[in-house]
């Protein structure tokens, strides 16, 4: 695309600016000398919208950053999500931080950095187990800086908490496979049959996943098209591509997996790939047995086995849907296991790398870290809590009372980009770089080719030079404040980073020799590929060979429905609310902008007496939301559906106010297995309002109404069997 | 009840003085009654609410018209459509019935011709209204510019402007012209400002026999022009329509529909004016039962062949082969606009039989409330050719996205109607509305009728 | 004001109807056309963020959007299919719909000030500075593709409070109201693109300039290129799938498609030549 590549550190970076000290972003009056003026320069860093850690590359024009594309040389194959794409409207947001606020009389008022590192000096003196850090996930040098800091206060109380953690596949991924996160190949399989998880749209690395379906659909000489089925609760983006998108009751999708096993291992060609046991294990779930408690009848289950049986190999994933609910680690292992059974152990499932360097191995979050967090509030047994990258007042569930109990710390520090709801809860309020202004390192947690470790690094000057500083340099400082002769050699997070890196150089393939030109070349790049990296292997037998499925349990019949509390890609677990091209971008699925809303099934619908547009109040036992009801095909019929990420009280005019917000819905349920909150398991009533609105959406308004083609052919289908097929040149 | 009967038959007097005549038409000029001053305030109060919301419309955006994607044109292009249509009451009745010298026009076709007029300048404001930058509306003219930019000529809605503007300036012109003999005679009559006034407009007219042969020749000459003219000027608005591919607008009959509708919204507005004069301006005597009873009948005749033509449409399409169109049909048949529709068609093609019944048609409220409904029957169908489309076109995913218009196009709407009003009144107050010269041949083709018609029964007796 | 440039204009800009010579209607040797694979589309809208990340696209706000004023150049559609309509076993039917950039566009005869046209690369231009806003073009547009400025944007209705208009595109203006605005197949970069080939005296190769909804889409559906490029990815996937840009009804198609080839174009009967061919989504009949 015509990028003059080279990004030495000094046109973009907020610490050795040109004119030091005086910088506003203008147009350079002493450019460096590879920029021209109406020629774009394309620097590389890393998205940190979400866990997928894509590279990209950001289009600078005289000095400030305009567009972001997608890096070529990193897992995302130079494609970008919509988010990513919405990473410069973070950085530019109108309601972004930019002067440290500290709470005085009951009151936010602005103050300055001095004052607060001296704060968080004195705060931090002798803290001990007294301290508590909550933070996202993290990898690279913050996580190794941010653990160290931890450490130097005597403190055992590091949190690390994702609201829309994948605790409970990676611990059974662990058990069953031997390792946490291992890589499926889609572009490999002939079958992907996935049970709700949305790979391509919110589903740990949606890119990298979307480049493989590509493939996956593509049909040569050597391999046919791809198939996939979708068996979920409610319709996900993944599911409406799905060739066969299967509703099933929510919570028994381990049944339907038993079930399947049941009747693929009647067959000794599949019996042999398991130990006995499981045979055994599972010979109670019939067809019968299975549609009883899935709801899904038997032609469907036959023309599925039929195909698990023909396309071959095929890959079964196991998703959210299906985890989070008490059972949820049963449900896992019961999906996982049919990957053993049909033999795609160690042909589209394999064993990542090894990431060799522990320190700054990603920590992924779960949300049981949220629940020792409050926990440990709640005993008030923390006196000075920092927290980053979370939005704990925001995300937790109304029942663990985490408002209140934050109340109970002594003194809250929150670093953030935006006045959300944590920080309205925060003593003192400070203001960090955006993602573009900002230094870094990531390793993601799903590693598909060998172990990469993703630069980050500024694409213009601070917008706010004397406002906001880097999370990585304010932990270099901070760390200076208790171990100062350790840390003083590297004056700011910059330094610390190439140093860092230029020394473990030899980690790295292809490294120059001269380190400047090794340094300058990992920029230009944006990516550092591990050398050599230990290859590791997943366990030929499941680590679970007996899974334990509970009965179903009797409905509570004053709570009627299922809640799916959706995930949606712009928006994920509500950070990214304040983004205008998110709110304004259609959902997929429902084309609805600018609000939430409830999913019913029309046939529900009907017999409730429901229109769409109607304010339905959505109540579960712990909590209540009331957001208008939209008539969606794509659910279990005793299902009700509200996407995640709405109803912020604060966080900008782009997100206040706007739609509901149903983290504060769900259940007090706790999956079994690892403690984790289980977002599925949460039993709803509705009940209308008498309200009414029309629904803002792209589709048709009339309400009710499901969009169709009308008998005009704008999208064609064709069925697979019959399409030609063309040699991929 | 004769004397009754007798009443509403009695048409202009055969023995009334040349001077009555005079004198009668000045009064109107100097002294309407005082339903001319509320009609023109409220004239004026009506074109204010337009000025002010085009105003509005004119700072914010066009946004505030409740227009949207895809619904980027409605009343605004309806209304002129409308209004182009009302003008085509003054062609039928000065130049077609002149030329098959239809006496009774005589007394009515002055004010027909000024509807013809003033019509069309306010079609003209609702070219600017409903551009998105009317400052820039030039553009569409071939005027010499650096980038040497001509307008598009395949363009139907470039071919209006030329065509509206050929219109407007031929319809001045024969209006003009037509009323010479009446502003000599006015200039005569004059005193003050009045008499510098007509003097000029009245061009030395001294009423001699060169002057009035000249004078017939060209008045003909004109007429002869306009009525191709008047045709042409609507068929070229339809085809705004019919030029389109969109389903409802592709319809081959639209230009001649368009013209039959406007020559039918143009007569009912010819009845609803009558009206309106003859108390404003005390022109009982020669706006009389016997023309308005003509008038009516040719009402009907023109709501037939308009019937006609709505009928064809609706039948080539629903026996035709084009889904799309049949689609818009029934939507407009069922769908948000069926009210309306329906409404059209009742006014339009059944409520015209109420003028077949001769107590109706010398009822002067029944008329004029019936001349309204026909004429909003008229408007209605002019939105209804408009948005039903908009709504319902090729493509899947843009139906269903109707809006209802905003104040602001109501606004407007109801603004031309002052503009036109306003306009209208001030035209009635300085310029004859009755042409004296006509009237006065009229009554002269009379008695001499009456003689040869008393000589011929004397030659029987 | 010359004649004779109005008829060589006219000639060059103005024809109605396609000749079947893509080489005499498109003299600089460029016809710019896109392919899309609906089985690759999986309606993520990354494409729809992307555009109006690089042309200067006005976030509306709800109350607008509720009005119909969304100024998407470009829409993923979502469509349910009739017969399973209560349980969609199959799934959704995804359509991301962009101008078209008819060859014989239905828009460009239609504007009264000649604000839309026909480039000799190949695109359906529409010159803002012409724009008078009579929306007739929208009208005309089958596809509904054509978005108007109802508003003020940027200066009345605040759609970029500061810092983000340091965020727009210096490459293209911020149009004000009144204005019909549509999807440009990124002419601007295309401008650059020619710009710099032309000075090495050669023209655009494929793969060196390409659109951001295509740069950007994750599955890599969308292709854009250079159709009179015969080693072009784009001008491969148009005789792969047998598609000629100057029929109303493809070859194929008149013999019922018997090889059963994807390619396809949206209401081509309409007659306005599209540029963008669609492949055929799929769907595995077993499953």
């Amino acid at each position: 695309m015509g990028w003059s590549g080279a990004s030495l550190t000094v046109a973009g970076c907020g610490f050795t600016s040109i004119e030091s000290g005086v910088e506003t972003v203008e147009s350079y009056v002493q450019p460096q000398d590879f920029v021209v003026p109406g020629i774009g320069i394309y620097y590389a860093t890393t998205c940190t919208q979400c866990g997928g850690g894509c590279g990209m590359h950001g289009r600078v024009r005289e000095g400030r950053v305009l567009k972001m594309e997608g890096n070529p040389e990193t897992p995302n194959r130079g494609r970008l999500c919509g988010l990513g794409q919405a990473l410069v409207q973070h950085h530019y947001n109108p309601d972004r931080l930019k002067e440290p606020l500290l709470r005085q009389g009951g009151t936010l008022q602005p103050t300055t950095w001095n004052n607060a590192m001296a704060l968080l000096a004195e705060k931090t003196k002798n803290a001990g187990d007294k301290f508590a850090l909550l933070t996202g996930p993290l990898s690279g040098h913050l996580k190794v800086l941010a653990q160290n800091y931890v450490e130097s206060l005597g403190s055992r109380n590091h949190f690390i908490y994702d609201p829309l953690a994948t605790k409970v596949n990676r611990s059974v991924s662990e058990r069953m496979y031997g390792v946490a996160m291992p890589c499926y190949h889609i572009d490999q399989a002939q079958l992907v049959v996935s049970f709700g998880a949305d790979f391509l749209d919110t589903w740990v690395s949606p890119v990298h996943f979307s480049s493989q379906y590509a493939d996956f659909r593509k049909a040569n000489d050597s391999k046919a098209r791809g198939v996939l089925v979708q068996i979920e609760p409610k319709m996900t983006v993944t599911g409406a591509n799905a060739d066969r998108w299967i509703p099933v009751r929510p919570g028994t999708e381990g049944a339907l997996a038993l079930g399947l096993a049941n009747a693929l291992l009647q067959d000794p060609a599949y019996a042999k790939n398991v130990p006995a046991s499981v045979a055994a294990s599972v010979r109670g779930y019939d067809k019968t047995h299975v549609g009883q408690i899935t709801g899904i009848n038997s032609e469907v289950f036959d023309r599925l086995l039929a195909l698990l049986r023909e396309r071959t190999p095929s890959l079964v994933l196991s998703g959210p849907s299906a985890e989070g609910h008490v059972h949820g680690a049963q449900n896992a292992a019961a999906i996982m296991l049919l990957n053993f059974v049909l033999g795609n152990v160690g042909k589209t499932i394999t064993a990542p790398a090894r990431v060799p360097f522990p320190q700054m191995a990603p920590a992924d979050g779960d949300t049981v870290a949220l629940n020792a967090f409050n926990d440990g509030l709640m005993h008030g047994r923390f006196e000075t809590v920092f927290m980053h990258d979370v939005n704990p007042v925001y995300t937790a569930p109304a029942f663990l009372q985490l408002k209140d109990n934050l109340k109970k710390a002594g003194f809250k520090v929150l670093f953030t980009h935006y006045r959300d709801e944590t920080a309205e809860e925060s003593d003192l309020v400070l203001p960090l770089d955006s993602a573009l202004e900002d230094w870094g390192t990531h390793i993601a947690a799903y590693q598909p080719e060998g172990v990469t470790i993703t630069l980050q690094q500024p694409l213009m000057e601070r917008l706010y030079p004397d406002g906001t500083r880097s999370f990585g340099g304010l932990l270099l400082e901070l760390l200076k404040q208790h171990r100062p002769e350790e840390y003083k050699q590297w004056p700011d997070y910059y330094s610390y980073l190439q140093s860092a890196l230029t020394k473990n150089k030899s980690a790295f393939k292809d490294p120059a020799a001269d380190d400047g030109l090794f340094w300058y070349q990992t920029l230009s790049h944006g990516v550092l590929n591990v050398a050599a990296p230990q290859e590791q292997h997943l366990s030929a037998t499941p680590g679970i060979v007996n899974v334990n499925l509970p009965a179903a349990s009797a409905v509570d019949q004053e709570f009627p429905f299922q809640l799916v509390p959706s995930v949606r890609s712009g928006f994920r677990d509500g950070r990214h609310a304040n983004l205008p091209w998110m709110q304004e971008t259609a959902d997929t699925m429902t084309t609805i902008v600018w609000d939430s809303w409830v999913e019913i099934h029309p046939k529900t619908a009907e017999r409730l007496g429901i229109r769409e547009g109607d304010i339905l109040e959505i109540a579960s036992k712990t909590g209540s939301v009331k957001t208008q009801a939209y008539l969606f095909p794509g659910l279990d019929p005793d299902t009700v559906a509200v996407p995640l990420g709405q109803g912020h009280e604060a966080m900008g005019r782009y997100a206040k106010g706007v739609g509901v917000n149903p983290f504060k819905l769900l259940a007090p349920s706790f999956e079994n297995a690892t403690g984790e909150l289980a977002y599925y398991a949460t039993r709803v009533k509705i009940s209308k309002t008498g309200d009414r609105v029309t629904v803002v959406k792209d589709e048709g308004w009339r309400p009710g109404v499901l969009s169709t083609q009308q008998g005009r052919k704008i999208v064609a289908t064709m069925a697979a069997d019959k399409v030609k097929l063309f040699r991929e040149e | 009840m004769n004397d009754f009967n007798k009443d509403k038959e009695k048409d202009i007097r055969d023995d009334i003085a040349w001077a009555q005549i005079n004198k009668d038409v000045l009064q109107s000029i100097e002294k309407p009654r005082a339903a001319f001053w509320y009609l023109f305030a409220f004239a004026g109060a009506l074109f204010a609410i337009g000025v002010g919301c085009e105003t509005y419309q004119y700072l914010r955006g066009m946004g505030v018209s409740n227009l949207n994607t895809p619904q980027v044109w409605g009343l605004y292009i309806a209304s002129f459509i409308f209004w182009i249509g009302m003008s085509h009451s003054g062609t039928l009745l000065s130049a077609i019935l002149h030329i098959i010298h239809a006496d009774w026009r005589k007394p009515i076709y002055r004010f027909a011709e000024a509807m013809t007029t003033f019509s069309l300048m306010t079609a003209g404001l609702f070219v600017l209204v409903h551009l998105g930058r009317l400052w820039e509306v030039y553009y569409a003219l071939p005027y010499p510019n650096e980038r040497w930019a001509w307008p598009n000529f395949q363009s139907p809605l470039n071919w209006d402007a030329t065509a509206v503007f050929t219109y407007l300036t031929s319809s001045m012109l024969f209006l003009y012209v037509g009323a010479i003999p009446d502003f000599a005679i006015c200039r005569d009559n004059a005193r003050g400002w009045r008499k510098q006034f007509y003097t000029v407009l009245a061009l030395g007219w001294m009423g001699t026999d060169r002057q009035w042969r000249n004078f017939r020749v060209s008045y003909m000459t004109i007429a002869c022009f306009l009525i191709p003219l008047a045709v042409s000027v609507h068929s070229i608005v339809a085809s705004d329509f019919a030029m389109s591919q969109q389903p409802g607008y592709h319809v081959t009959s639209l230009p001649p529909y368009f013209v039959a509708g406007a020559l039918y919204s143009g007569c009912a507005a010819i009845i609803t004016l009558f009206i309106v004069l003859r108390h404003t301006f005390r022109f009982e005597e020669y706006m009389t039962f016997p023309i308005l009873d003509k008038i009516a009948r040719l009402t009907f005749a023109i709501a037939m062949v308009w019937t006609y033509l709505n009928f064809i449409e609706y039948a080539s399409v629903w026996y035709g082969d084009d889904d799309y169109a049949k689609q818009v049909l029934i939507q407009k048949a069922t769908g948000p606009y069926a009210p309306f529709w329906w409404a059209m068609n009742f006014l339009g093609s059944v409520l015209p039989f109420t003028l077949l019944s001769k107590k109706i048609r010398s009822n002067l409220t029944a008329m004029m409330i019936i001349s309204l409904l026909l004429n909003l029957g008229m408007w209605l169908e002019r939105w209804m050719i408009v948005t039903p489309t908009l709504s319902h076109d090729y493509y899947p995913w843009m139906l269903d996205h109707d809006q209802w218009p905003s104040f602001v196009q109501w606004g407007i709407v109801l603004g031309s109607f002052g503009w036109f009003g306003l306009l209208f009144m001030l035209f009635c107050k300085l310029v004859p509305s009755v042409s004296m010269y006509e009237v006065k041949e009229m009554v002269y083709h009379r008695t001499l009728s009456h003689r040869h018609g008393h000589a011929a029964h004397a030659r029987e007796a | 004001m010359s004649i004779t440039y109005m008829l060589r204009d006219w000639t060059h800009y103005r024809s109605t109807h396609p000749s079947a010579d893509i080489n005499k209607d498109h003299p600089e040797g460029y016809k710019w056309a896109m392919a899309i694979d609906l089985d690759a589309c999986t309606g993520c809208n990354a494409c729809v963020v992307a555009c109006y990340a690089e042309n200067n696209l006005p976030v509306v706000g709800k109350e607008k959007f509720a009005h119909g004023f969304a100024m998407h150049w470009m829409r993923i559609e979502r469509y349910w299919n009739d017969e399973d309509i209560e349980t969609p076993q199959h799934g959704a039917q995804f359509m991301p719909m962009l101008c078209q950039q008819c060859e014989a566009a239905p828009c460009e005869t239609v504007c009264p000030v000649g604000a839309t046209n026909h480039t000799p690369d190949g695109l359906n231009s529409q010159v803002y500075n012409r724009c008078i806003g009579s929306r007739y073009c929208s009208v005309n547009c089958p596809y509904k593709v054509r978005y108007f400025n109802f508003y003020n944007y940027p200066e009345q209705e605040h759609a970029w409070p500061d810092p983000l208009p340091m965020q727009l595109n210096p490459d293209l203006t911020v149009r004000t109201k009144g204005v019909m605005e549509k999807c440009t197949f990124c002419v601007q970069r295309l401008y650059e693109a020619k710009s710099k080939a032309r000075t090495d005296g050669r023209l655009v190769k494929d793969g060196e300039v390409t659109t951001a909804c295509a740069q950007s889409c994750p599955t890599g559906a969308i292709t854009f290129g250079n159709l009179l490029d015969p080693y072009s990815k784009v001008a491969k996937m148009w005789r792969q799938q047998r598609m000629d840009l100057y029929k109303d009804v493809q070859d194929k198609d008149r013999d019922g498609n018997p090889e059963n080839i994807r390619g396809y174009r949206v209401l081509e009967e309409l007659r306005a030549y599209p540029s963008i061919i669609y492949l055929e989504r799929v769907r595995d009949a077993q499953a």
